[in-house]
């Protein structure tokens, strides 16, 4: 028996004055052996974050445990009170949060962080403070030089260091990681993910990784809990859970990873339309999505964006500092009809590319043409004509709806100011794009308001409103990476479908390589500004040529290279 | 140093446009003083040019093209002479305003800081204690009393304190039998005349600064760095002080610099209501008497002093918040 914490039957409830308590996390049992790393897996609203405040006792009202037990080497931390629970937390349990580049004071400096722990717990000797603080930041990779400076100094990968190294400082024997990386680039995340691993080796701490990526989780930990609607559904190791799943949810959740540098990349929705499209018409190879040649119902694109050798300067954000070069001379040509990745990590300049393409921004040198229209020179009522043609659909569908409208009057704008529709014709329309994105029945969603939907279904509504105005080509600024797993199959799908019906071309800005193989043709790759890898998508993440597109490769969650076994 | 010297930059330049303006707009303004004067002369009969000129000569109407005007202006504000006033005449400006200063610093000044770091602090205590009676209580009471206009609470404190029960005296700055000097006695006397207004300010600013305090300290309190610092495992008192409230006041410093500024100016229905001798009483009388050069130099002076606490400000959030240092 060497357990060291026990979870019986723990429920937790949110009790708000007149809403009815909804139960988060519903009669939960399990066991931590010590030296453990396990990972607790779910999708959003699973309950997932809501039991890692509960077994660090962090949760707050209107969260509340009722009922159940989460025994720490042996004792109920239910029962503690706050100063023994205060004192607890040295040498005893300790959380890193999701948001771990704000959970730093914004008012003190690093060094300032480490000694208020060192005070509160008096465990470190005053002679041992420099030394100790040295020790720690250099064990989660940074130099001492961080410790004088403020959290805003430092970039959200090093703030997200800083509060490994803070939760280190109390010398705790289970640590909860509460979404480590999210929020943070690609790269960064696996290198933060790395250093996890590594010290969760070295230090030997029990560890729990809570996460909403079933792939990081499998590849870093030996046992996962499926979190579902409050309730663990699945606990097994690892190496099970990815050979042979015994819940359906697990095998759902499973079943949205693949290698992007796969022969024939399969997930569900995009399946189906293999075996229609089995010819795989104007594609080289590789996705089961369907070609681009294939019919189109609606009218077909006749203007190329044309970007030729465009350069972007921004200038130096403070005194005394060097110009920011975005974007590097940078040209391609988007089809009618083509769909084009444009992959990097953050800072690489491909939403930059996006805004002067939409003419938010206008270009240091170079042009940016949409057929006839210079998108830098426009007048009035070329904006206009530009805009009807170029549409955007935006990352955050949980901020780009007006809250107070509903659904009907967020496609009614556009429709009317772009297709000069009114009355029953513009509800009509606005009907039919509801079809379109496939939110049936279209007369209940066009009653409903952004908070009735979930985020899947709005962000249908993003598209749905950028279809408004039958535009020629779509840019598509991550429009999955803030959905759940299961969802973005789903919107993927019909990104694709509205390329492969409409005509539309598209932009699909990302970091996921994975996304990119499933609904683009070709590829490219930026680093700081320059196109460093181009061609066709399949072939050029199959046989990846830049070290940089290895590198992102290499950073996308794979379970199955992590255990040397197929999916 | 260099966000010091660039804010002190700023400071001088703002200072510079407002004084220039000071100069300028009353030029720009349609009508004058010797017309104002003359126009009421000539209801008894027709003024001669002999008047006006003599007129001219009393209110001291400048000569020479605008340039040398403005360098006299400039002179003048520089050596602190803004001539002599209308009503109390032959007192000069300068005077007045230095005699009526003391009172209003020691006043509204002294006032408008307890005000802030009282309400500011039980601001605190009622975020960190809230849904409890010791956040209720002074919150609700705060924001009650804030709602009284300021010469209402002035007349009822007149009235119960000083006239039904005579706890503190009903008006002036001190006593018909002391004489100003810088002695204990007279000090104490001036804190004593202080006491009822120095209370109606508090009272009815106290609320503003809880609740804002409170607010702002809620947000802080929900937010990620609040909770990991209880996580990892800091005292009560330091997560309170060093986390929550020391990023709480931040957005507060900006009020109090604006009512710091606004001190100069005086309370002017206060002042009034009490009849304490202060600039707001000053600015009153000068309104009332037409009183141009007095006016025209309190008004540089509650220019120039907000000018001066929102630069004393900036330099605060300088050395209170990182982020601004750049």
């Amino acid at each position: 028996m060497n357990h060291i914490l026990e979870v019986k039957d723990l429920s937790v409830v949110y009790e708000s004055n007149g809403f009815t308590a909804l139960q988060a996390v519903d009669h939960v049992s399990f066991v931590l052996e010590a030296g453990e790393f396990v990972g607790l897996v779910g999708e959003s609203g699973s309950g997932k974050s809501t039991l890692g405040f509960a077994i660090t006792r962090l949760q707050k009202p209107p969260a509340r445990t009722n009922g159940g037990q989460i025994l720490f080497r042996g004792k109920d931390i239910r029962e503690l009170d706050v100063e023994s629970l205060r004192q607890q937390r040295q040498g005893g349990f300790a959380m890193v949060l999701q948001s771990g580049m704000n959970a730093l004071n914004p008012v003190r400096t690093i060094r300032n962080h480490f000694i208020d722990i060192f005070r509160a717990h008096g465990h470190v000797e005053k002679s041992r403070w420099d030394a100790r603080q040295i020790e720690l930041i250099e064990k989660v990779g940074l130099s001492k030089e961080a410790l004088a400076r403020f959290p805003g100094e430092l970039s959200g990968g090093m703030r997200q260091r800083v509060s490994i190294a803070l939760a280190l400082s109390l010398e705790p024997q289970l640590m909860v990681f509460d979404e480590p990386t999210t929020a943070l680039d690609v790269l960064v995340q696996q290198a933060i993910m790395t250093t996890i691993k590594s010290l969760q080796k070295s230090e030997g701490f029990t560890a729990v990784l809570i996460s909403h990526d079933l792939g990081v989780v499998l590849e870093s930990t030996q046992r996962v809990l499926v979190m579902h609607e409050g309730r663990i559904v699945e606990d097994a190791s690892s190496a099970e859970i990815l050979q042979n799943p015994q819940d359906e949810y697990t095998r759902m959740l499973l079943s949205h990873y693949a290698d992007p540098r796969a022969e024939v990349v399969e997930l569900p929705g995009f399946t189906e339309r293999a075996s229609r499209d089995g010819a795989g018409a104007g594609k080289a190879s590789g996705t089961t999505a369907a070609g681009t040649t294939a019919s189109r119902e609606g009218r077909s694109a006749d203007s190329a964006i044309v970007v030729d050798q465009v350069s972007m300067v921004y200038p130096p954000p403070r005194r005394g500092e060097s110009a920011i070069t975005a974007v590097d001379d940078v040209s391609f040509t988007l089809e009618p009809g083509e769909s084009l990745a444009l992959v990097g990590a953050s800072g690489s300049g491909k939403s930059t590319i996006a805004k002067l393409i939409t003419g938010i921004e206008k270009p240091t040198s170079g042009t940016v043409k949409f057929g006839s229209l210079d998108v830098a020179r426009l007048g009035r009522g070329q904006i206009r004509e530009l805009h009807r043609n170029v549409q955007m659909i935006f990352q955050d569908p949980y901020s780009a709806l007006n809250p107070l409208h509903t659904v009907e009057y967020t496609l009614t704008r556009p429709v009317v100011n772009f297709g000069g529709l009114r009355g029953p014709q513009a509800r009509r329309r606005v009907l039919e794009l509801l079809e379109t994105v496939g939110l049936a029945p279209v007369e209940q969603f066009a009653a409903k308001l952004p908070h009735q939907l979930s985020g899947g279904q709005r962000q249908r509504v993003v598209i749905a409103r950028a279809l408004a105005s039958n535009p020629q080509v779509l840019i598509a600024d991550e429009p999955v990476s803030m959905l759940d797993v299961s969802l973005r199959a789903g919107v993927l799908a019909l990104l694709e479908e509205l390329r492969e019906q409409w005509g539309v071309s598209m932009l699909y800005i990302t970091h996921d390589l994975l996304s990119a193989r499933l609904v683009t043709e070709n590829i490219m790759v930026l680093n700081g500004g320059r196109v460093v890898e181009r061609g066709n998508t399949a072939q050029v993440l199959q046989h990846p040529e830049d070290d940089y597109t290895i590198r992102l490769l290499d950073a996308v969650p794979n379970p199955a290279r992590a255990w040397g076994a197929a999916v | 140093m260099a966000f010091v010297l660039r804010k002190i930059g700023l400071f001088l330049l703002t200072l510079w446009a407002a004084v220039t303006l000071n100069f300028l707009l009353p030029r720009m303004m349609p009508g004058s003083p010797t017309d104002a004067a003359i126009a009421k002369l000539a209801q008894n009969g027709p003024v001669t040019d002999a008047t006006r000129k003599a007129i001219e000569a009393q209110l001291g109407v400048p000569d020479g093209n605008i340039f040398e005007q403005y360098l006299g202006y400039l002179h003048q504000v520089i050596t602190l002479d803004f001539g002599v006033s209308y009503t109390f005449y032959p007192q000069s400006v300068s005077e007045m305003i230095w005699q009526a200063f003391p009172y209003t610093v020691i006043l509204v000044g002294f006032v408008t800081i307890i005000a802030f770091v009282l309400g500011t602090l039980i601001g605190v205590l009622t975020a960190w204690k809230r849904n409890t009676w010791l956040d209720a209580l002074p919150t609700l009471t705060g924001s009650f009393a804030s709602t009284f206009p300021y010469f209402w609470t002035a007349l009822l404190l007149l009235f119960f304190a000083g006239y039904v029960f005579h706890l503190f005296p009903t008006s002036g700055a001190f006593g018909p039998t002391a004489s100003p000097a810088m002695t204990w006695e007279f000090f104490v006397d001036v804190l004593y005349h202080a006491a009822l207004p120095a209370l109606t300010i508090l009272i009815t600013s106290l609320g503003g600064w809880i609740i804002g305090m409170r607010n702002a300290m809620i947000n802080t309190l929900g937010d990620d760095y609040v909770t990991f610092a209880e996580a990892n495992g800091l005292k009560g008192r330091t997560v309170a002080i060093r986390y929550a409230a020391r990023n709480a006041i931040l957005p507060n410093l900006t009020g109090f610099g604006l009512a710091l500024g606004g001190v100069v100016g005086g309370s002017v229905l206060v002042e009034q209501v009490f009849g304490y001798p202060g600039i707001g009483y000053l600015l009153f009388n000068a309104v009332i008497g037409q009183d141009y050069p007095l006016m025209q130099a309190l008004f540089l002076m509650i220019t120039v002093s907000v000018l001066i606490a929102n630069f004393l400000v900036d330099i605060m959030y300088g050395v209170l918040d990182p982020r601004t240092r750049r």
